[in-house]
């Protein structure tokens, strides 16, 4: 069983500034429709259903939390993550980027690509197995090939950093398979 | 007495590092020992001769009125010497004269007491007040030869009696072995003291006197000390990206070292405490770099695009060993801190990560996965054939050698809480549980003697 707890439920509040308000309006606006990726369209959650003609609502992008962050607030994989960037998951003791996971890393260029191409920061993580420093390791190459793909996708490589936290932060901590592979991952931030 | 628990030391609050400089350091001043013939027993492997050994308690001369003093002296001395394997304790119960009656110096008491128990060797002493400072003088007499073998005089204060106790122990053992003992040492580790935050804590071979180093509620991970015990190297994330902090124990002071261009992943501090073998990722390779204390970059010590982690010095500071995947999977390496050629040490088994090279740096403790779990294994540094160290139904990972290289200390790993355990590396046996409870010990790291 994975023991990833979804949020209780609505899009949790959130302390927006002005600034990101204006941004996120201005984002909002530019976006071509159908550009957002599957989480964003799930963040926006909150879209009246039913009525023929429905208020147009969507989840406001802010600056989005590092898992570090998370995990001191003690919410790391207990309630949904803020970012607006989708993860991408690897093998066991490998980082290339899946075929399967081009589609996400497309998307997310485009995504940052339409909101102005924001700092992002790419986390690397691994699951429980292995030793802390070689997954720190293993961590960085995950988050740089994470970066370079984006690269390739046009995104400008000064708009992306990396940090590896190897296997220190878990979204999930049983000890199985399932969990072990949504741990492996690469994790985007959007840095404000 | 119980190995203290980390996890009950959080709800204590943490203990500023500075307090470790309050905790002055004991003096000792040796005896004057009649007739300084030492006896050497040969250490040879288990199941080998111990010695019988009486304890006596420590005599009352004023300081001592409960016997707490004594109490603790002998608990602490009876532990690390039944550790060592080479002495069997004889009990109290068996034991003729009365400690606070008779003497304790030489011609004061009656060796017939002794001998008539089967006792070879003997320890007495007395607690009393030195110039308001707690004075423990404490002789180690051979009841066959009738004559003293070793006499110390510690001073200090009541909370470093546990500490003259394993700093005799260790005096014992190199009288009666020639290899001093490892006691008066420490051993710094990551815990979580029960909490979900990986801290780094220091505290002695018997789990006690236990000092918390950090308290960021970040990521803190791969202590390392060089020869100085009141200086200690560790990777933490508690500026928000991982950085190397070297961290003066008995002042607070903390040196920050980051980097510039790569992503710090671990470091180890050299026995010299100059330099620092640091593991740097840069564009997805991890190589190890030789620093100084400023964090400047003196040479690069692997070269691949693949991962470098892990250094490890030995004991002379010449040679380090690493894991690295240049071949495909996690294999320990060897390469000299002058930046050598690289040579590969293992290649049983397909994951060995976190080498630690002996005192004596003939031989290289390291992890090696077997299925969903690791061992510790051992092999020589000159390679060949390792041998499998532990056996049992827990991860087990981190060994870090004693500075006697008798033992090595490493974590098991059970049900997702972690715990250290010593180990007697001539035998193979777990011969005691360092921490216990539910929280979360790994890293541990064992210093050199804390008196040089």
């Amino acid at each position: 069983m994975i023991q990833v707890r979804r949020g209780r439920g609505g899009w949790r509040n959130k302390k927006v500034n002005s600034a990101a308000l204006i941004f996120a309006f201005l984002a909002f606006a530019l976006v071509p429709s159908g550009c957002s990726s599957k989480k964003n369209a799930a963040q926006a959650g909150a879209a009246s259903s039913g009525a023929p003609s429905t208020l147009g609502e969507q989840g406001l992008t802010g600056p989005s939390s590092s898992s570090l962050a998370q995990f001191q607030r003690g919410t790391l994989g207990r309630s949904r993550d803020t970012s607006p960037l989708a993860d991408i998951h690897f093998d066991f003791d490998d980082y290339t980027v899946r075929p399967q996971d081009s589609e996400i890393l497309r998307r997310n260029a485009q995504w940052l690509e339409a909101h102005g191409n924001p700092r992002v920061q790419i986390e690397g993580h691994c699951d429980e197995r292995g030793s802390e420093e070689y997954n720190i390791a293993l961590g960085a190459k995950r988050a740089q090939a994470a970066k370079d793909y984006l690269v390739t996708l046009g995104v400008p490589a000064d708009r992306l950093s990396t940090i590896s936290y190897g296997k220190e932060l878990p979204l999930c901590t049983e000890h199985t398979e399932e969990c072990y592979a949504l741990n492996r991952r690469a994790h985007f931030v959007v840095l404000q | 007495m119980k190995p203290k628990l980390l996890g009950t030391l959080r709800r204590r609050g943490p203990v500023n590092v500075f307090l470790v400089a309050l905790a002055a350091t004991i003096f000792s001043v040796a005896l004057a020992a009649s007739g300084l013939a030492q006896i050497k027993m040969e250490i040879v492997g288990p199941g080998s001769r111990q010695f019988q050994i009486a304890i006596s308690a420590l005599k009352d001369l004023g300081a001592d009125p409960n016997h707490a003093i004594s109490d603790d002296f002998v608990w602490v001395l009876r532990r690390d010497l039944t550790l060592s394997s080479f002495f069997k304790i004889i009990s109290p119960e068996a034991y003729i004269e009365d400690p606070q009656q008779s003497g304790y110096k030489l011609g004061e008491f009656n060796f017939d007491d002794w001998s008539s128990i089967n006792a070879e060797f003997l320890v007495k002493g007395a607690v009393y007040q030195d110039q308001g400072k707690l004075a423990l003088e404490v002789y180690l007499y051979d009841v066959v030869q009738r004559r003293q073998a070793l006499g110390k005089r510690y001073l200090g204060s009541r909370d470093k009696v546990a500490e003259m106790a394993r700093r005799f122990a260790d005096a014992i053992l190199e009288v009666t072995t020639g290899q001093r003992g490892p006691f008066d040492s420490k051993i710094a580790l990551v815990s979580t003291g029960g909490g979900r935050f990986k801290e780094i804590f220091t505290m002695s071979v018997d789990g006690r006197d236990i000092y918390r180093v950090t308290n960021n509620n970040t990521i803190n991970l791969f202590p390392s000390f060089g020869r100085d015990p009141n200086e200690l190297l560790y990777t933490s994330y508690k500026s928000g990206f991982p950085a190397l902090y070297l961290v003066d124990l008995a002042h607070g002071r903390e040196i920050e070292i980051r980097s510039r261009d790569g992503e710090i992943v671990d470091g180890a501090l050299s026995p010299d405490g100059r330099t620092i073998a640091a593991s740097i990722a840069q564009s997805g390779a991890t190589n190890i770099y030789l620093l100084d204390r400023s964090g400047t970059i003196l040479r690069t010590l692997t070269h691949t695009n693949s991962i470098n982690v892990g250094p490890a010095f030995s004991a002379d500071g010449q040679m380090i060993a690493f894991t690295s995947d240049r071949a495909g999977t996690p294999q320990i390496y060897l390469t000299s801190v002058n930046g050598g050629p690289v040579r590969r040490l293992t290649y049983r088994g397909d994951y060995n990560t976190t080498p630690a090279i002996s005192p004596k740096g003939d031989r290289v403790a390291y992890q090696s996965r077997n299925g969903n779990k690791f061992d510790i294994y051992l092999i020589s540094i000159k390679g060949g054939e390792p041998t499998r160290l532990t056996n049992d139904d827990a991860s087990n990972q981190h060994p870090s050698w004693s500075p006697d290289g008798r033992y090595i200390v490493y974590s098991a790993t059970r049900n997702g809480s972690s715990r250290l355990y010593l180990m007697l590396v001539e035998t193979g046996k777990i011969v005691s549980a360092l921490t216990e409870g539910n929280s979360y010990d790994s890293s541990p790291t064992w210093s050199w003697w804390l008196a040089q």
